[in-house]
């Protein structure tokens, strides 16, 4: 595989370019002709599909608009290329299985296949705010206190001292050691000090206060991950680069990320199933990634719950893991705040259609009123019995529980209902339920999922 | 070709993206003495009221909003001259300054609005990303803008926008400007406890929001 050197050295030789041509004279334009070519069209009916061909030719699609494309340097204004078989040898060379944790909860996150009933990985946590750090420890605490979870993906904590952690301060250095420090404090109270995280650093915005809180002193490892991401669409700055560079340079796990922008420069549903899938080749090539994190988003809904973002993450799932063995985790922002039915309808669609498309699970993100602690456990329990069950069936089989769930939540997105916060739900002493409702409904839940055709099992 | 079918190909050219057509409709619309101002209002910005549905529809997207942009700009630089010979001006909707905040680069959003913005009527003068607040001050104040637009995605960058109506409430500027934010990270009640004047949770809402404002000032 290309050389990491290699690719950064072409971010300083590759052609010049203005952010504008680069979008409008080659991005827009090739991707269109891929989509032309290759007769990619969106098929609302079902939203989880489940033709290989389709799913191979969007592969096939997405190799040759990245090969024509490739990625921009806004640092540099040069475009970073690769040809059709430096990628293609990326895709031979990518990790199938990345090894994260120590101790007993050391495991191995795979590469799935579509309709594969192996249980996926369960990726909890989000990087949503929290107000105080009682909060914070009580709501860690609470995701690492579910058995089942994998790895954890933590809140951010952008106050140090009752005051603003301001983007690149040294207040940010500083909250961001904080976090990391109190989220394995967290995990050893739960009983789990070697549960990996996978976004120990959601706090930090830049590579400065990553690299600070990545310091051995305040517990994190190599064996957890580090996200580097692409902004939308396809731009590798330097500050992403600089993190590739540190964490190959400590044999870390990298988690490449990506959102791509459904009604940005990728347009509707086909271009951002390409996009998708370039992502993840990117991630393999430029970002060195053990895993990939995938977040299509609707500019607009700021969600990834809509029928069209769930044929996205779907078929790319599906091309992907057919194609390139390549472990991707799945994130879905969700429309409904936590607690709520348009939540849980919203999550089971998304999960479905991930698990059954051979994809890793990562637990909802409450995402359109950015609630600060609505990390709320028991949902993400939810989100893990609603990624088991599915992992039990095909594709075939789930088409129809999608479909019944998108009646459930699609006319309510461009309103969605908010819901609780974690303190309105637990007592954030000792972490245990205090809204008898709240835990009522859940199983209300469940119970309308088993209705749905999803075997959910209660977790123990 | 009658008014009545020159106008009507101005819209089409818009809602096609033919650049071509809508040139060359502009200047039969100059050669047959129809009223620049009336093919812009009644051909071309018709043509951008349908574009703007299919937006909001998710029939189109962004590359589609920027060749209906440049679609416009094409017929514009022949009747433009025109407006301007007659001694008239385009009515203006109103001038916003706008950009991402210090610390966020995040730009595509804001993008967007900007080209909701000016195919609405706005004159709309973007900053880029990672913008010093002073720089949304002075150029809004060179510009004699009506509002200041301040974008931001990244919770840990939401400050910039307060540190913007502070700067301009220091200086006793600030009834001077509408202030509109929007970004991931943006909530209604963050727009209330900094005091912006209007939050935005997408591109065609800051448009209608910030047209019904500055209507209201008038």
């Amino acid at each position: 595989m290309l050389s990491f050197f290699e690719v950064i050295d072409r971010t300083v030789t590759g052609p010049l370019m203005s952010d504008q041509d680069f979008y409008l004279k080659l991005y827009v334009p090739e991707l269109n002709k891929v989509i032309q070519k290759y007769k990619i069209k969106y098929n609302p009916d079902t939203p989880l599909p489940t033709d290989d061909a389709l799913a191979d030719v969007i592969f096939e699609a997405a190799v040759e608009f990245f090969s024509r494309v490739g990625a921009y340097c806004p640092d540099t204004s040069r475009v970073v290329q690769f040809s059709r078989e430096e990628i293609l040898q990326a895709v031979s060379k990518a990790p199938s299985m990345s090894t994260f944790g120590e101790g007993p909860d050391r495991k191995v996150m795979r590469s799935r296949k579509p309709d594969e009933h192996s249980e996926p990985w369960y990726h909890c946590g989000g990087g949503i705010y929290t107000t105080s750090e009682a909060i914070f420890m009580a709501i860690v605490e609470g995701l690492a206190n579910i058995r089942k979870a994998n790895s954890l993906s933590i809140p951010s904590s952008i106050r140090i001292k009752g005051k603003d952690a301001r983007v690149r301060s040294p207040q940010e250095v500083l909250a961001a050691i904080k976090t990391v420090r109190m989220a394995r404090e967290a995990c050893r109270r739960a009983g789990r000090p070697g549960l990996p995280i996978l976004n120990g650093i959601s706090t930090a915005t830049g590579p400065i206060s990553m690299f600070a809180a990545s310091h051995p002193n305040f517990g994190l490892r190599s064996s957890d991950g580090y996200l580097v991401d692409s902004l939308a669409e396809m731009v590798i700055d330097f500050e992403a680069l600089d993190k590739v560079a540190f964490y190959t340079s400590i044999g870390a796990n990298i988690g490449s990320t990506s959102t791509p922008l459904f009604g940005g420069y990728n347009g509707g549903a086909e271009g951002n199933v390409i996009a998708t899938v370039v992502y993840n080749l990117l991630g393999i090539l430029v970002f060195r990634g053990t895993y990939h994190y995938n977040a299509p988003l609707h500019t607009k809904l700021r969600v990834s719950s809509t029928r069209p973002l769930l044929w996205i993450i779907a078929l790319a799932n599906q091309a992907l893991h057919r194609n390139a063995p390549y472990p991707t985790v799945n994130l879905p922002y969700l429309g409904g705040g936590a607690g709520t039915d348009c939540y849980y309808y919203e999550m089971a669609a998304y999960h479905t259609c991930v698990v059954t498309s051979g994809g890793n699970m990562l637990s909802g993100h409450p995402s359109i009123a950015v609630e600060p602690d609505s990390l709320v456990p028991l949902d993400h329990v939810l989100n893990i019995e609603v990624a088991e069950a599915a992992s039990k069936l095909t594709r075939r089989e789930a088409n129809p529980i999608i479909l019944k769930c998108l009646e459930k939540y699609e006319k309510l997105l461009k309103d969605p209902p908010k819901g609780f916060k974690y303190q309105d739900c637990y007592d954030v002493e000792n972490g245990t339920i205090t809204n008898s409702e709240y835990a009522k409904n859940a199983d209300r839940i469940r119970k309308e999922f088993k209705e749905l055709g999803l075997p959910i099992e209660k977790s123990a | 070709m009658g008014e009545e079918q020159i106008l009507e190909k101005l819209k089409e050219a818009i809602i096609s993206f033919d650049e071509k057509l809508a040139e060359m409709t502009a200047r039969d619309a100059v050669e047959g003495n129809i009223d620049p101002l009336k093919a812009v209002e009644d051909g071309l910005v018709k043509g951008l009221t349908v574009i703007g549905e299919k937006y909001e529809n998710d029939e189109i997207f962004l590359p589609e909003l920027m060749m209906a942009a440049n679609t416009f700009q094409k017929a514009m630089f022949v009747l433009e001259p025109k407006i301007a010979e007659m001694g008239k001006e385009r009515s203006k909707k109103g001038v916003i300054v706008i950009g991402t905040v210090k610390g966020d680069i995040h730009k595509i959003g804001k993008d967007i609005v900007i080209l909701l913005m000016k195919t609405a009527g706005y004159e709309v003068h973007d900053l880029g990303e990672d913008v010093d607040l002073f720089t949304f001050i002075d150029t809004a104040k060179k510009v004699e803008a009506d509002a200041i637009g301040l974008s931001a995605l990244l919770t840990s960058t939401l400050s910039g926008q307060k540190d913007v109506i502070d700067a301009l409430t220091q200086q006793g500027i600030r009834e001077k400007y509408v202030v509109i934010i929007g970004g991931g990270a943006t909530t209604p009640e963050w727009a209330e406890t900094i005091g912006a004047d209007l939050y935005a949770e997408n591109a065609q809402v800051a448009v209608r929001k910030l047209t019904e404002m500055l209507e209201k000032r008038k």
